[in-house]
């Protein structure tokens, strides 16, 4: 818990103004949020909080900017609405955020104590509505409880595996008087994480990596979590193995290194991909074994044991069997494992050369790629390489859900944890913008842009009002296929093309710039490929503006490779109707 | 639906006396398709605690996954397996569980 204890402990004051000291001493700097009736008491005290609190066009907003600070700082990211539907346009970053396990602390005011249960002046069971995708939340109903609850709220987020926590307080709590009272300790007895993994388990850990020929490291958003980005490069770097990053854990590992194969997954690279499929070990770390990575989960890495490390004890056997389970904070785990690998390679030093022989003829064979549209018109995935190159390996991404997404996952190249945000386990179109507003006011001095969808882009660009009115000034790059252009692709391919609603005609309506010029934004636009570097380079150039990038882009570009849904992921494609040459791989 | 052997186990979860821990367990249940067979909630001798006796028909899922979700939710302290001859802790979060 990074507290300290204030000295206004002992001090009489209202429930708002204990609610405010408490965000304080749990260390808040920033929130992000709307008023409304039912948490206004506790908006006067803000007024005059320490904390800076940015004010949202929606609250959806407010809840995807927490996760997107969260995901830069790797502090907790705190949102604030008030009761119903206030409340209610939380759901969806909270489900986002536990989906990625992201540190959350979400406050909402309710109706008054007496008036819970009446279906009262917007009244909602926020509590009972997010039991399913809070770590934990609560309903307080009375004042003395704010600082204990406060400090609860943030040790749970911030801890073991992160995730969201909701509090609801009754609005008669934040009025009445009470003797405020931080905690100097918190001792939650049905909440106790491993954090130091067992040593039988390293030990064991260890011993079945040196027996393994054909091992590889799955790489899961974990790492990013708990920091273990350098820990991570030592123990490849030690064995010598192979690499593979979820769409979680871009960045957890630099792009540019030679034992990196790249993503696993629906869209992952052939020699991703494959290295799963065909290791005799998967050393899992900090990763769930989605079914975006496994494919038909029967199919997936047959041949393979399972080393999973994790500090959730419930992903262990959720989806695969674990050979060997370590459960544990994930740097501590690799911490751990380090000399005791050492120790037994030194015992059996396995000849990884065969293997990776392979899997580097794998991915110099099938490298990502992409064909240019042959009417001259703009390529999606070039747009996205160039923005990346242009903008260097220090620039903040985040990004939509779709099509975009997965090219800013293959075509940008990640060299350091936490310069990529997406919604990976949610899948929330309208994530980018807010995202990126939050990653900005984390750091301030990063140049972040958003590679957005014109899809997601209109479902949460309000907030680019927030961003020109308080000095956020994100980058964002529509890439304007004027379609929802994941499902149309679904569309060509399983559904014999019949367009069902996923025309927007987005190169009608909305004028993009237009649109952003109008929310106080400079507003570009590009349609033609000898423009696009200058046009990168005009964005880059404006620093006290947010800018809007409309990329008008050919809509029949395609995401490959291709894991269809629910097939195995030896049926990969790597576009349509074409498979790798196996024949010609020594696998 | 599934032709799987099903097996029922008998859980003693302790879990803090507050009002929603019900709705938490139930919802748990009910959301992550595990079979409640029966539930009964009782007082213990620590009025801050109550204890719930689940019977869990295991099909589909492993007993351990149960475990392990149900001691995910912050108001569950304990979980035992119990059986009529004896009653084994599968799972506890006491303190000396940490480390």
């Amino acid at each position: 818990m990074a507290t300290h204890v204030p000295t206004a402990n002992g001090t009489e004051m209202t429930g708002a103004t204990s609610l405010v000291k408490s965000l304080e001493a749990a260390g808040v700097e920033v929130m992000f949020g709307l008023p409304g009736g039912a948490i206004l008491p506790a908006y006067d005290p803000i007024f005059d909080s320490t904390i800076r609190h940015i004010l949202v066009r929606h609250e959806q907003g407010a809840g995807h900017a927490a996760t997107g600070y969260a995901q830069v700082t790797g502090k907790a990211g705190v949102c604030i609405a008030t009761s119903g539907p206030g409340a209610t346009n939380l759901v969806t970053p909270l489900m986002d955020a536990s989906m990625d396990s992201v540190p959350l602390v979400a406050i909402t005011g309710q109706v008054p104590s007496a008036a819970i249960g009446t279906d009262a002046f917007q009244e909602a069971d926020i509590r009972g509505i997010t039991m399913p995708f809070t770590k934990h939340n609560y309903l307080v109903t009375d004042p003395a409880q704010i600082p204990g609850v406060i400090a609860e709220a943030f040790h749970i987020a911030t801890t073991g595996r992160p995730g969201p926590v909701l509090v609801d307080v009754a609005k008669d709590a934040l009025q009445k008087m009470t003797t405020y009272n931080w905690p100097t300790s918190i001792n939650l007895a049905g909440y106790k994480p491993r954090v130091k993994p067992e040593a039988q388990a390293i030990t064991d850990a260890a011993a079945l990596i040196a027996q393994s020929s054909k091992p590889v490291f799955y790489v899961g958003g974990g790492v990013i979590k708990a920091d273990a980005h350098k820990e991570l490069r030592q123990l490849v770097e030690l064995l010598g193995a192979p690499v593979v990053t979820t769409l979680m854990a871009r960045g957890a590992f630099p792009d540019s290194h030679p034992l990196h194969m790249g993503m696993p997954g629906m869209h992952g690279t052939v020699a991703a991909v494959t290295a799963l499929q065909k290791a005799d070990l998967l050393i899992t770390l900090g990763a769930r074994f989605d079914d975006r990575v496994t494919g038909k989960l029967s199919t997936f890495a047959v041949n393979a044991k399972i080393l999973h490390a994790d500090i959730d004890p419930a992903e262990i056997g959720k989806n695969r069997h674990a050979d060997v389970a370590v459960v544990g904070d994930v740097r501590e785990t690799i911490t751990a494992l380090i000399p005791a690998l050492k120790a037994a390679l030194a015992k059996s030093q396995p000849d990884l050369a065969p293997w990776l022989r392979q899997m580097n003829s794998l991915k110099s064979t099938y490298p990502l790629g992409y064909d240019l549209p042959d009417d001259g018109s703009l390529s999606p995935q070039q747009v996205i390489q160039r923005i990346g190159q242009i903008s260097g390996t220090d620039t903040i991404f985040t990004a939509g859900v779709g099509q975009h997404q997965m090219w800013a996952s293959q075509f940008i190249s990640y060299e350091h944890p936490r310069t990529w945000l997406n919604s990976g386990g949610a899948g929330t179109m309208g994530y980018g913008v807010p995202a990126a507003m939050g990653a900005k006011v984390g750091a301030p001095d990063a140049n972040v842009w958003a590679i957005d969808g014109d899809g997601c882009f209109q479902m949460t660009n309000q907030e680019l009002v927030t961003c020109a009115l308080n000095n956020i000034p994100i980058k964002v790059a529509i890439i304007n296929n004027e379609s929802l252009g994941m499902v149309r692709q679904w569309q060509t391919l399983f559904y014999d093309g019949r367009y069902s609603n996923t025309s927007l005609d987005s190169k009608r309506v909305p004028n993009f710039p237009m649109l952003a010029e109008s929310m106080g934004c400079v507003g570009l636009a590009c349609d033609n490929p000898a423009d696009l570097d200058k046009t990168i380079e005009k964005a880059m150039s404006i620093n006290d503006q947010p800018v809007v990038v409309d990329f008008r882009v050919h809509k029949d570009a395609m995401v490959w490779p291709m894991v269809a849904a629910g097939t195995s992921n030896d049926e990969i494609m790597i576009a349509r109707a074409t498979a790798p040459d196996w024949d010609s791989q020594e696998l | 639906m599934t032709t799987a052997p099903r097996r029922q186990h008998t859980l003693e979860v302790l879990v803090e006396n507050a009002p929603g821990v019900l709705a938490r367990v139930a919802g748990l249940f009910s959301r992550r398709a595990f079979n409640i067979d029966s539930l009964n909630v009782g007082p213990t001798e620590n009025s801050s605690i109550s204890k719930m006796i689940i019977v869990v028909g295991v099909e589909g899922h492993s007993l351990e996954q149960v475990i392990a979700q149900l001691d995910k939710l912050i108001s569950v302290i304990s979980i035992k397996e119990i059986s009529t001859d004896k009653a084994h802790a599968v799972n506890d979060t006491q303190p000396d569980y940490q480390n």
